[in-house]
Order: C-alpha cells, then sequence, then structure tokens
C-alpha cells in the first residue's frame, strides 16, 4: 500500500559542488510517505547540504527533487507543509520562545493559535516566555523543533535534533519523533546517535562522501551484517579449545580479545548457541559468557564505511 | 511581503524596544535641538550646515532645526541599518525565516518595509519634540516662532518630513545592500562606518567633486537643501539612480545565494 502512494522526497542524480569540493555527488534517494527515515552518514558526507537543497536553501549543481511532488526549484509551493530544523537553531535573543514563534507564525501564515501546542510537543511550555538568549542549548532545540510544528507539517526534517540534548531529552526526542511520525506525517531525521535511530526508524538512507550507500527498510540496512554469538571460558587457556569445539560444529570463530565470535549465518542464533554450550559442557569447560550480539544499525554502519574506506 | 512587514514588526514592538528607541529619540531630539538653536548665527551667512536667526524665525524654522539635526546622524543610521539586516545573516535568523518565507525577494521587503517602517514613526516623533524644544528656546534667543504655527510652516513640516525619510530610506538600502553583500555583521559596520564616515568626508576635503559623487555626501547634501556644489534636486535623482542599482544587486545576490549559515 505504501509503494502506491507518492514519495514524500525523491531525488535524481543531485549534485552540489562549493568550488572543487563535490558536496553531494549524484544522490538519487526516495523517501516513502508515512515513514520516518533516518539519514545518516559520518561528518561531511553531504546530510546538511541534501536536507539544505531539500529545503530551498541552497541551489543543486545538478539533478532534480521533488518534495511532497513539487519541485525543489519552487520551494514556496511545497515549504508550507515542511517543517524543518537544520543546522544549529537560529532565533532572536532579545525574544521570548513564544514572540519567536509568532514572529515565524506571522511571517509563514501559521495559524497562531498552534503556538502553545507546538511549545507543549516540544516540551517547552514551561519555559515559553523565557528570552531565547537564556535558553540551554538543549531547549534553544526544542524551540527549533516547535518552530518546526507551526504549520502542522506533512513532511518534517531534522537535521541531529538530538544536539545538545542530555541523555533524558534525547529519550524525549526519540518519543516524540515516534509520536510525529504516525503514518500520516513522513518524518525525515539525521543523528549521529544511531542507536536513536534505529529505534524509531522504519526507513533508511546512508551517505558516505556525498553517495548513497544504502536506501530501504532499517530491517534491510540491519540484515546486512550477521548475527554472532560470542562466547568466552572460564579460563582463557580453554579458548583455543573452544575454537576447535566450534570448527567441529562447522563454523569458523574468530578471536576477539578473551573471546571467539562465532557468525551465526541463516541459523537460529539460540539453537547454534544451544550446541556450542552442550560441546563445552561435555569437554569440561565452563563458558563464563556466551551471548547471542544481533547486528546493530551502528555495527552494520561501521562495517559499511570501513568498507567503503578500503 | 506584508507577512514578512507584519513579522518584522513583532520584532520591533516589544516594550524593551520601544522604550529604548523613545528614550533615544527624546535625549536625541531635545539635545540636537538645543545644540543647533545654540550654534545659530545671529547674521550673516550660516557655516555649513548651520542655521541662522533670519532663517528660523521663517514659517519652517522649527523644522529646519530638525532636519539639520538628523542631518548628522547619517553616519548613525547607516550604520543602525547595516547591522539590523547583516544581524540576520550571522545569527542564521535568515535561515530560519527562509524556512517559513521561502520567497526570498519578499522576506527582504517585508523586512525593509518593516524597519522603514518604524523608522517613519521615529523620525515623527523626533520631528515632533525638536519642533517642541525649539519652540521653548528659540523665545529665549529673541527669535521670533509666530510665523510655526502657520498653514505654510505645516507645509514645510511635511516637506522637511518627506525630506528625511528619503534621506533615511537612501542609507537604509544602502546599508542592507552592504549587509546582503558581506553577510558578518563586524565587516559590514566596518565598511559601513569607514566609508560614510572617514572615507568620504577626508575624500570630500581634497576633491570637492566629491560632494556630488559620494552617496553618503550627496544624501547630506539633499536633506540639507542642497549645497554650492549639488542642487537638492540633482543630489536626489543621483541618490535615487545609486539606490536602484544598489537594491538591484542585494535583491539578485539575496534571491541566488545560498543559505549556508
Amino acid at each position: 500500500m505504501r509503494s502506491e502512494r507518492r514519495p514524500a522526497v525523491a531525488t535524481e542524480g543531485l549534485s552540489k559542488r562549493y568550488g572543487r569540493r563535490l558536496a553531494v555527488d549524484g544522490v538519487s534517494l526516495e523517501v516513502p510517505a508515512g515513514v520516518v527515515a533516518g539519514f545518516i552518514g559520518p561528518n561531511g558526507a553531504g546530510k546538511t547540504t541534501t536536507m539544505a537543497m531539500l529545503l530551498g536553501l541552497v541551489r543543486p549543481t545538478a539533478g532534480s527533487a521533488t518534495v511532497l511532488g513539487a519541485d525543489i526549484r519552487d520551494p514556496a509551493s511545497y515549504l508550507g507543509r515542511v517543517g524543518a530544523l537544520i543546522e544549529a537553531p537560529a532565533f532572536w535573543p532579545g525574544l521570548t520562545g513564544v514572540q519567536n514563534l509568532r514572529a515565524l507564525a506571522v511571517l509563514g501564515g501559521h495559524d497562531e493559535s498552534r503556538i502553545p501546542k507546538a511549545l507543549a510537543l516540544a516540551g517547552l511550555e514551561a519555559r515559553g516566555s523565557d528570552r531565547f538568549g537564556e535558553y540551554s542549548f538543549g531547549m534553544k532545540q526544542r524551540l527549533g523543533i516547535a518552530a518546526a510544528l507551526l504549520g502542522d507539517p506533512a513532511l518534517l526534517v531534522l537535521d541531529e535534533p538530538t544536539n545538545g540534548l542530555d541523555p533524558a531529552g534525547i529519550n524525549e526526542m526519540r518519543d516524540f519523533i515516534r509520536s510525529v511520525g504516525d503514518g500520516e506525517r513522513t518524518v525525515l531525521v539525521s543523528s549521529h546517535i544511531l542507536s536513536e535511530l534505529e529505534q524509531v526508524c522504519d526507513w533508511l538512507i546512508v551517505i558516505d562522501r556525498g553517495s548513497l550507500v544504502y536506501q530501504g527498510p532499517t530491517q534491510g540496512f540491519l540484515g546486512r551484517a550477521g548475527t554472532v554469538i560470542a562466547l568466552a571460558p572460564e579460563h582463557l587457556a580453554d579458548l583455543e579449545r573452544v575454537a576447535t569445539l566450534a570448527r567441529a560444529e562447522g563454523y569458523e570463530p574468530r578471536a576477539e580479545g578473551d573471546e571467539l565470535i562465532v557468525q551465526v549465518g541463516d541459523e537460529e542464533p539460540r539453537s547454534v548457541a544451544l550446541a556450542l554450550n552442550k560441546a563445552a559442557i561435555a569437554e569440561d569447560i565452563v563458558l563464563a559468557e556466551l551471548n547471542v550480539r544481533r547486528p546493530s544499525l551502528e555495527s552494520n554502519y561501521l562495517a559499511v564505511v570501513e568498507e567503503r574506506g578500503r | 511581503m506584508i507577512a514578512a512587514l507584519r513579522s518584522e514588526l513583532v520584532k520591533l514592538r516589544r516594550r524593551r524596544v520601544l522604550l529604548v528607541t523613545a528614550v533615544t529619540t527624546l535625549v536625541f531630539s531635545i539635545g540636537s535641538a538645543w545644540i543647533v538653536l545654540a550654534t545659530a548665527q545671529e547674521r550673516g551667512n550660516p557655516r555649513g550646515r548651520g542655521l541662522t536667526y533670519a532663517g528660523l524665525a521663517d514659517p519652517g524654522g522649527g523644522t529646519d532645526v530638525f532636519t539639520t539635526a538628523v542631518s548628522f546622524a547619517g553616519t548613525f543610521l547607516f550604520v543602525v541599518f547595516v547591522g539590523a539586516v547583516a544581524i540576520e545573516f550571522s545569527r542564521g535568523t535568515f535561515r530560519t525565516m527562509l524556512l517559513h518565507q521561502p520567497r526570498r525577494l519578499r522576506l527582504l521587503a517585508g523586512k525593509m518595509a518593516g524597519l522603514l517602517g518604524f523608522a517613519a514613526v521615529v523620525l515623527a516623533g523626533a520631528e515632533a519634540v525638536t519642533w517642541a524644544t525649539a519652540r521653548v528656546i528659540a523665545p529665549t534667543m529673541d527669535i521670533a516662532t509666530d510665523d510655526w504655527f502657520s498653514a505654510a510652516a505645516l507645509r514645510d513640516a511635511v516637506a522637511d518630513y518627506g525630506s528625511v525619510l528619503f534621506w533615511v530610506s537612501g542609507y537604509a538600502l544602502l546599508g542592507m545592500t552592504v549587509a546582503v553583500l558581506v553577510r558578518s555583521v563586524p565587516l559590514a559596520l566596518g565598511i559601513g562606518i569607514a566609508w560614510a564616515g572617514p572615507v568620504e568626508h577626508i575624500v570630500q576635503d581634497a576633491w570637492s567633486t566629491a560632494n556630488s559623487i559620494f552617496p553618503g555626501l550627496l544624501l547630506e547634501a539633499f536633506v540639507a537643501g542642497g549645497t554650492t556644489d549639488v542642487s537638492a534636486s540633482r543630489a536626489l535623482l543621483t541618490v535615487a539612480a545609486y539606490v536602484t542599482v544598489a537594491v538591484a544587486i542585494a535583491a539578485t545576490t539575496f534571491a541566488r545565494r545560498d543559505v549556508t549559515a
């Protein structure tokens, strides 16, 4: 059903060159409508530049793109339905949070009665009457979120929204993204905290050095690196014996410090762990550690970046 | 453009801004009226932009005090407008605004209209306070003020207000252009202060033709009602040409440039 809907964002060969530096290199991506899409890549990979092009702030050097079905060469035709927080939150320091939002609501033709709701959604309702200049960085970030929500957007573009937030704030931001990405609204979010994205994103876009590395369902990316089982005998001297047992079971373990890592492949991880444990017990080897490590977004991502760096 | 103008007014219509502006305007208007009258000459030709007692007794004498006083604040006004626009780039607030109003020219035009509208109100207040202060001081210097209440005086007041508003608009739009081009508050202020202050006036001392070429000097000449080097109408036309070119450059640059900060 999702595939029948018009994508919220679609780019075709989108490129941006600053002098001799190619910041974005022919990226063709698609964000289906209604998903929470994570946009990941190392610093300088081109995430912010790509987002800036989608928001009409930066002109592409080549390629084309549509946002909510409208050409990005005419941002006025779609930005009214897009809420965005890009780079550091920038507001007028002498104005209160509410006054800042009022200035933007008037500017964008948004309903001013949405200001209290936007502040509440961003968790800033208690500090709306304080001046922006007195806010902590985390509160500034929240005001940026509130500003993005003013127009009740169909697409929310958030560039590193957890920057400057404390652990509790990061947790709230995760819940917030979950709540706003309700199936009707599309969210495109970049973050360095991949564990956060893993929990909230059902779609992933991975770019590296300006080029697209992966786009598709999060599970598809996570499945690229298999699950592993980590084993550690009680006595380090038994490490080689455990390795021999694993080989006898048909696996090719590798040593990492004082533990062995066994790649599971397509088998059910718990069955493999059980078999290895039984084999160790039969040889009077006590395992001090035996755990199944499922691939995380971070491990997959690091593997991809490492692979491309070779 | 109206939305951008209204948004600008949200920022300007704050108690603190209004209070600071009111106090500054009051102090400037009273102080400058006193200085202009104190330095007026009883007879003969006035020095520079100064006034004579005879001129002050004319119907437009009261508002001449205003135009003369304001004409010394050109560099200050230029710097204010340069700073007001450049700081939106430095803070990144133009980026924030463009996410809500992507029609860049409307945004810039609305912002300038808001600033100029605010300036127009401040100038009207300044003219009234300057006139009232002059009205109090002038009789103590044996300057007749009977004609200041005539219909001709009202016409002169409106004409003087229009001249000052044009003069301020010229500085505002030239300042906006500098700000849009350099996008940095320190750099924009440095250029603005250096150009409108020492550069034009040093060159003016060595080269009198500068009076009919440099925009800041032309604006001063216009608001002074013309000088020996350039008439008010010539100054008006030349400044209008400068401003047209400057606004075209600023608009083209602002509309096309990437917003990366």
